[in-house]
């Protein structure tokens, strides 16, 4: 028959009347729990960045990039000829099962004009696919058709930073602008997506039709050739066959003998967002491991304490005993003594350790992000460790001799 | 059926080598309402003998039946719960938790006993009274003289109605007055509530209070003599 409140009111009493003991004691607590919710949020906030970005980059994502070519014995640098036309494109779409969507790009940089404004920024010439491909809604107007894909038609649609850019306040469908003195109709504006994993702005950017980016914005020598295709795989677990379709369809199409090496490189972007988010999430957990450390340093100081509070304490152990405290009224009055310290002191360093988070995404200008869960995580550590380190001291008082104890000086 | 038997209780401490035979077959019987003084030079066993009366101890070989249990067997808890309910302890240098008052000292073992906060606090208040401290709940030890910590003392022993109480040198710590004063509420309680006293003492005139002498020397009853009170 214990009597739980009491035995809190005694353990109370304990430790305000040892307050500056009782302080130091919680101060460790109070580091490591801090420490740990703020390495926490720092990690968690990298975490969610990459996220968000990986995000606006579009999932499932093969990136097909033209590859070294030979020429007479001369293996020339990667990317340096096209190797890839729009045909690639279709026969991507068409032959390859595990693809969802192709989109080919011809991209440059070119003067945008309008009006009295100018603004030079990245052209891309693609098919209305790239908008489902990069998951790009329109946050006004309407995609190519394909009537406009096929006639190479001059039009448009504007990403939010040239649109911002350019027009200021005034709405920008139906007007006229200049690529290259070339007049295009602005027929639609891309919803904002903010950088991509590089820092990129990717909303500082005009989709054309890839027809008419070749016909009239960046011709060259090899017609129908693009620089880029990009592909949408079905599912995250077709990414494999679908590039494993796609080089095969390529070779196929480009003659390449069975000895030649590939003329192009299928790069699949997901698995690279993947690698580097896992890599903040060791980053995270490393953070984590390192604070815990102090909580665990916090830990010991607890139970050192509680060591020597026993020891002097014998005496009033002695007392308990002779009364009638059975073996659990004695532990559990140390062990709740413990449990009190770890759990103020993880109180007060969940509060700082918001704090300090707070002041780190306000100063290195970092996103913090503090999960509920980190706090009653800590939270729930911080009461086990109390438990944990408690408890020794807390068997040691119980199994003392009363005679011994009440013999104590 | 007596409240305490002892058959043939052997203690024996084995210090390395030397093996100390502390108790040697103490068989006693002591009857409810009986004022005891044990006495005895030092070393004589009297101490332990009172560790083992007071379930702080056990025998290394015996029978020790209290109010007809066999309480030499038990365990620590069994004890403890024994100690709670059956015994009260006062001890020569008082033993009351510093920094505690007067009332929560008093309340201690209701608080290990399970009672609920209103009752502890109505028995604690009547115990005080008992004892004459009645106003002085509040107190710690540090502000009562040693007479009156002593008097906490007791009030602490009577408050769970243990039929017996235990006195080690319960006036080794007072002056004269103060003790004579500390014996006079033993032998009040002893006639008036008829709480069983036994108190170990070197002292003769604090003996003379008692009812019944048991003398110790080396580990065995040497006397055990009735007396009329002096």
């Amino acid at each position: 028959m214990i009597n739980i409140p009491a035995t809190i009111r005694i353990s109370l009493r304990a430790l305000r009347v040892n307050k500056m003991r009782s302080a130091l004691t919680m101060l460790g607590i109070i580091i490591g729990v801090s420490a740990v919710i703020t390495m926490l949020a720092v990690g968690t906030g990298a975490r969610q960045r990459i996220g968000e970005q990986m995000a606006s980059i579009g999932s499932n994502l093969l990136m097909v990039l033209p590859g070294s070519t030979t020429s007479g014995g001369v293996r020339m640098g990667a990317g340096t000829q096209p190797t890839l036309s729009t045909g690639d494109a279709d026969a991507i779409q068409k032959e390859c099962l595990s693809v969802m969507y192709v989109a080919p790009v011809l991209s440059g940089v070119a003067q945008v004009i309008y009006g009295n404004q100018n603004w030079s920024t990245g052209i891309t010439g693609t098919t209305t696919n790239m908008l489902y491909v990069r998951d790009w809604p329109l946050s006004a107007g309407r995609p190519f058709t394909d009537e406009e894909m096929r006639s190479a038609s001059k039009v448009c649609l504007l990403g939010q930073t040239v649109v911002d850019n350019l027009f200021g306040g005034i709405n920008p469908i139906g007007q006229i602008i200049r690529i290259k003195n070339v007049p295009f109709t602005v027929i639609g504006v891309l919803d904002a997506k903010g950088q991509d994993p590089g820092g990129h702005d990717q909303d500082d950017t005009v989709y054309v039709p890839v027809t008419t980016a070749q016909k009239k914005l960046f011709g060259t020598a090899f017609p129908g050739m693009v620089r880029i295709i990009m592909v949408k795989a079905k599912s995250a677990d077709d990414l494999a066959s679908a590039e494993k379709e796609i080089a095969e369809l390529l070779r196929q199409r480009h003659h390449t003998g069975q000895k030649q090496d590939d003329d192009f490189t299928v790069r699949n972007l997901t698995q690279m967002m993947q690698a580097a988010e896992q890599s903040t999430k060791v980053m995270t957990l490393l953070l984590g491991a390192i604070a815990s450390v102090s909580l665990l340093v916090g830990g010991i100081g607890i139970m050192n304490i509680m060591l020597v509070s026993v020891t002097e304490r014998t005496r009033e152990i002695g007392i308990r005993m002779a009364i009638g405290a059975k073996t659990w009224d004695i532990r559990l009055q140390f062990i709740i003594e413990a449990l009190t310290l770890s759990m103020i002191g993880g109180v007060v360093g969940i509060i700082i350790g918001i704090s300090s988070s707070e002041v780190v995404s306000l100063i290195f200008e970092w996103p913090t992000v503090i999960s509920p869960v980190s706090i009653i995580l800590s939270f729930g550590f911080s009461g086990f460790v109390g438990i944990f380190f408690g408890f020794y001291p807390a068997y040691k008082a119980s199994l003392l001799d009363p005679i011994e104890a009440l013999r104590y000086e | 059926m007596a409240l305490i038997e002892t058959q043939n209780i052997n203690k024996i401490y084995s210090l390395g080598d030397v093996e100390v035979n502390a108790l040697k077959d103490v068989s006693l019987t002591i009857e409810k309402g009986e004022f005891i003084a044990i006495m005895g030079p030092s070393g004589s066993g009297k101490s332990t003998f009172m560790n083992v009366l007071g379930c702080l101890d056990k025998p290394t070989s015996g029978i020790y039946l209290l109010e007809g249990i066999d309480v030499a067997h038990m365990n620590r808890d069994e004890l403890a719960a024994i100690r709670n309910k059956k015994l009260g302890f006062v001890f020569q240098g008082f033993n009351l938790l510093p920094r505690t008052s007067a009332m929560e000292n008093v309340e201690l073992p209701m608080l290990y006993d399970g009672l609920p906060a209103g009752e502890r606090k109505e028995k604690a208040m009547a115990a005080m009274a008992v004892v004459g401290l009645a106003g002085r709940e509040d107190h710690h030890p540090n502000q009562l003289s040693g007479g009156q910590q002593q008097r906490v003392a007791i009030a602490r022993a009577l408050v769970n109605n243990a039929p017996i109480i235990l006195a080690d040198e319960p006036t080794g710590n007072l002056d004269t007055k103060t003790s004579i004063e500390i014996m006079e509420l033993f032998v009040r309680l002893n006639e008036e509530s008829h709480i069983t006293i036994i108190l170990v003492t070197h002292e003769k005139d604090i003996a003379e209070f008692s009812r019944r002498r048991i003398f110790f020397r080396d580990g065995v009853v040497v006397s055990d003599e009735l007396s009329g009170k002096a």
